[in-house]
C-alpha cells in the first residue's frame, strides 16, 4: 500500500493545523484590492501516542472547539487499510490557560500547556501581513481519558507533547483570510473530499442517511492499476453534544470487486472487501440511473458494527472504458443528487 | 533500405563509442585534471556471412567489440557486444568460445580522407581506408550465420564535433514516426518489447501495421557477453484486430507466431495473454505475451489503455 495513502490519517492531523497555516515567506499586498482582517487565534495539538493500534491526537481551537483524532494503519503485505475515527465536542477554558471538555459518556480531559522554551517562527500567511505566527512546544498537562465505544480502545493519560501555534490579527488580500469555521461541530468530522471524482473506470458508490447518521461507501479500480480494488468508507453523525466522523481506506487484493463489462447492460457488480469489511453485496442495474442494492456487507470499524446495504442505500454503478473517458467515473460531479454528503468541509480553499 | 541499414550502422556505431568503458581502463589516477575529451576512434569491417547475413564487425575506443548481424531482408538484427582485448587504435581481439573469435591487425591504404555528406557541419571526421588481417571467426548460435576470414577491407573513422541534419543526410522519404500512427500497442517485461503501430494506408510499405520486437539479454559478466536482438516486419491491417474498443488481437507474421489478446476482465484490469512469440536468430521463440507483460494500447486522439508493469503477478 502506498505511502501516501496510509499516511492520509496523519494527513488530516496536518490539515487542521495547516488550514490556520502561514506562509515561510513574508507576503506582500497587493496595493488596490479589498483587504480583510484574520483574528487573532491559538491552537493546540496534543500528540496521545500509540495503543492498541491506535494513534491518537487532539488538537483544540480557540473557537471552543476540540477534536480526538484516532488513525490505525493495518498492513497486509503491500495492501493495508487506514482507519480513521474523528470525535468532535465543544470545549470550555482556553488553549492559553486550561481547555477542558467531554466526549458524552467517552472520556474527557483537562489540558493546560507548559511551554519547554522551543519557539519556532512559522513566518506570515500567503496573501497577509502582520506578525509572524509563532509556535510553541511544551506538554499538555493535565488529563484524557477515553473509552471508546465497546471499549474498543481505552486509555488514561496525565496529557502528552505538543505544540501551541499562536496567530496574531493579520491584514489579508479579500478571500485569503483564515477563518475558524462555525460553531456547529459536524464540519469538524466531515471530510468531503474523501471520494474520489475521477480516475476511476469502474467506480461502485452506495449510501444512506439513516437515523441522523451518513453512511458511504465507495469500490473503485483505476485505469492501469493492478488487481484489486480501493475502498472508501465513510460515516458521520452527531451524538448528543458531539460529532462523530470515521472513515477507512483500504487497497484491496484480487476479487473484491467485480463488475459488468462497459455496454453491458443491466449493469451488474459484487463488492465482497477483506476486513475490517465482513459479507458481500450485490448491485444490478434497474433502469438507467438507479440500481438494486442487495446482500450482507457491513464494517467492523471502532465499535461500531454498521450494515451497508438495506433499506435506505442508494447505490450507483459506473464502468468506462479508458479510451474515450480520460477522467474516468465522474458521477459525483455529474450527478450531484446522488450525492448525500454535505457541500464542502471547512478547510477546503475558499 | 540498404542506406536505412547503413544508418542504423552508424547510430550503433555511436552507440558502442558511448559505451561505459572497463573500470581498468580508467587508469586509477587520483587527481582531477580537466582533459580534453578522449578521441572517438572506431574500426569496422564488414563481411558476408553464410544464409544471406551481413556481418558487420565494429570496434570502438571504448574497450568494446561489437559483432551485427543482420538478415537479407534487414527484418532481423542481433548484435554483440563483447570486451575488445587489446584495446590498440589499429587492432581488435574479441574471444568467446564457440562465437567470435576475432584477432587482427589494421593496415592502411591510400590517403586519410575527410568525407563531408550534405547537411553536416563542423570538423569533419577523418576516414582511413585499408584491410584488417588476422583471424576472423564468427558462428551464430545454432549456426544460423558463420563466416571465417583472415582479410576483410576496413576503414578506421575518427569521429569529431561535427553535427548532421537527419533530414539531409536521408534522401529517402523519412519513416514513419509517431506522428502518423493512428493507433498503437506494445506490451513489455524485462528484457523484452513489442511495438505494434497502425498507419492509414499508404503511409508505410508493405501494409498499415509495424510491428517491431527488441529483446537484450546479459548473457555473461566474465568474460562480459551482451546480446540485444531486434524483429521487424510490415503487415496488413488485418493482422491487428482493435474493432472492439476495449479488446485487441495480434496476429503478426514471420519472424513472429501465435496471436497475443488484450482484453478486459471483470476486475477491470487489462490483461495480455496467447501464444504470440517472435523468432530471434539461433535461439528458441521468445513470448511476447503471457503473465508478466504490461501493456499500454492508445487511439491517437482518444486516449489509452494502461496495465502496470506487474499486474498479473
Amino acid at each position: 500500500m502506498g505511502r501516501r495513502r496510509l499516511g492520509i490519517g496523519l494527513a488530516i492531523v496536518v490539515i487542521l493545523v495547516a488550514a490556520a497555516g502561514t506562509a515561510q515567506a513574508q507576503a506582500k499586498l497587493r496595493r488596490g484590492g479589498k483587504f480583510e482582517v484574520q483574528p487573532a487565534y491559538a491552537s493546540g495539538v496534543v500528540r496521545l501516542g500509540k495503543r492498541e493500534g491506535y494513534r491518537g491526537y487532539l488538537f483544540m481551537a480557540t473557537n471552543g472547539v476540540a477534536i480526538l483524532e484516532l488513525v490505525r494503519i493495518d498492513r497486509r503485505g503491500e495492501k493495508g487499510t487506514v482507519s480513521l475515527a474523528l470525535y468532535a465536542v465543544h470545549t470550555r477554558g482556553s488553549v492559553d490557560e486550561t481547555v477542558r471538555a467531554r466526549f458524552g459518556s467517552l472520556g474527557s480531559f483537562s489540558l493546560r500547556f507548559r511551554p519547554n522554551g522551543d519557539v519556532q517562527d512559522e513566518g506570515v500567511r500567503s496573501g497577509c501581513e502582520g506578525p509572524s505566527t509563532v509556535t510553541e512546544h511544551g506538554w499538555f498537562d493535565g488529563h484524557v481519558t477515553f473509552h471508546g465505544e465497546h471499549h474498543y480502545l481505552d486509555f488514561t493519560l496525565p496529557g502528552g507533547t505538543g505544540q501551541l501555534e499562536r496567530s496574531f490579527p493579520l491584514v489579508c488580500e479579500k478571500g485569503k483570510a483564515f477563518h475558524l469555521p462555525t460553531h456547529r461541530l459536524q464540519p469538524y468530522v466531515v471530510l468531503s473530499s474523501f471520494f474520489p471524482t475521477d480516475g476511476n473506470i469502474a467506480l461502485l458508490y452506495a449510501s444512506a442517511r439513516r437515523h441522523g447518521r451518513f453512511t458511504g461507501i465507495v469500490a473503485g479500480h483505476r485505469n492501469g492499476a493492478p488487481p484489486g480494488a480501493e475502498l472508501r468508507f465513510e460515516s458521520f453523525e452527531s451524538r448528543g453534544a458531539m460529532a462523530i466522523g470515521r472513515y477507512a481506506l483500504a487497497e484491496t487484493p484480487q476479487g473484491a470487486l467485480l463488475t459488468s463489462l462497459p455496454g453491458q447492460h443491466p449493469a451488474t457488480a459484487t463488492l465482497a472487501p477483506p476486513a475490517p469489511f465482513y459479507g458481500e453485496a450485490r448491485y444490478r442495474e434497474t433502469s438507467a440511473h438507479a440500481g438494486a442494492w442487495s446482500g450482507n456487507l457491513g464494517i467492523d470499524l471502532a465499535g461500531l458494527r454498521l450494515p451497508l446495504t438495506g433499506p435506505g442505500f442508494h447505490a450507483r454503478l459506473c464502468v468506462l472504458s479508458p479510451l474515450g473517458h480520460r477522467k474516468g467515473c465522474d458521477f459525483f460531479k455529474a450527478e450531484p443528487e446522488y450525492d448525500e454528503r454535505p457541500a464542502r468541509p471547512w478547510w477546503m480553499a475558499r | 533500405m540498404r542506406r536505412r541499414g547503413a544508418a542504423a550502422s552508424a547510430l550503433a556505431l555511436v552507440a558502442l563509442a558511448c559505451l561505459p568503458a572497463s573500470a581498468g581502463a580508467n587508469g586509477g589516477s587520483g587527481t582531477s585534471i580537466l582533459r580534453r575529451p578522449p578521441i572517438i576512434r572506431t574500426t569496422r569491417f564488414e563481411l558476408q556471412g553464410s544464409n544471406g547475413y551481413s556481418i558487420l564487425i565494429a570496434s570502438g575506443s571504448r574497450q568494446h567489440v561489437m559483432v551485427k548481424t543482420t538478415s537479407e531482408g534487414e527484418e532481423l538484427v542481433t548484435e554483440y557486444v563483447t570486451r575488445d582485448l587489446l584495446a590498440a587504435p589499429d587492432r581488435v581481439r574479441a574471444k568467446l568460445p564457440g562465437l567470435i573469435a576475432i584477432s587482427v591487425r589494421f593496415y592502411p591504404r591510400g590517403p586519410l580522407r575527410h568525407p563531408s555528406p550534405p547537411g553536416c557541419k563542423g570538423r569533419r571526421p577523418a576516414v582511413q581506408h585499408g584491410v584488417v588481417r588476422g583471424t576472423i571467426r564468427f558462428i551464430g548460435e545454432r549456426g544460423y550465420t558463420r563466416v571465417e576470414a583472415h582479410e576483410a577491407n576496413a576503414e578506421i573513422e575518427e569521429a569529431t564535433s561535427w553535427r548532421c541534419s537527419a533530414a539531409a543526410a536521408q534522401p529517402e522519404p523519412p519513416p514513419p514516426t509517431h506522428e502518423t500512427w493512428t493507433s498503437k500497442f506494445s506490451a513489455q517485461r524485462e528484457g523484452v518489447y513489442l511495438l505494434v503501430r497502425k498507419y492509414p494506408p499508404g503511409a508505410i510499405e508493405g501494409g498499415e501495421v509495424l510491428y517491431s520486437a527488441d529483446a537484450g539479454e546479459i548473457v555473461s559478466m566474465q568474460p562480459k557477453l551482451f546480446i540485444y536482438r531486434h524483429a521487424t516486419i510490415a503487415a496488413p491491417a488485418s493482422t491487428f484486430a482493435d474493432a472492439h474498443p476495449e479488446r485487441l488481437a495480434v496476429s503478426p507474421p514471420a519472424p513472429f507466431a501465435g496471436t497475443g489478446r488484450l482484453s478486459r476482465t471483470p476486475e477491470s484490469v487489462f490483461t495480455w495473454e496467447g501464444d504470440l512469440t517472435v523468432q530471434f536468430p539461433g535461439i528458441d521463440p521468445v513470448p511476447l505475451a503471457g503473465p508478466g507483460f504490461g501493456s499500454d494500447y492508445c487511439i491517437r486522439e482518444v486516449g489509452c489503455i494502461q496495465q502496470s508493469f506487474d499486474s498479473h503477478s
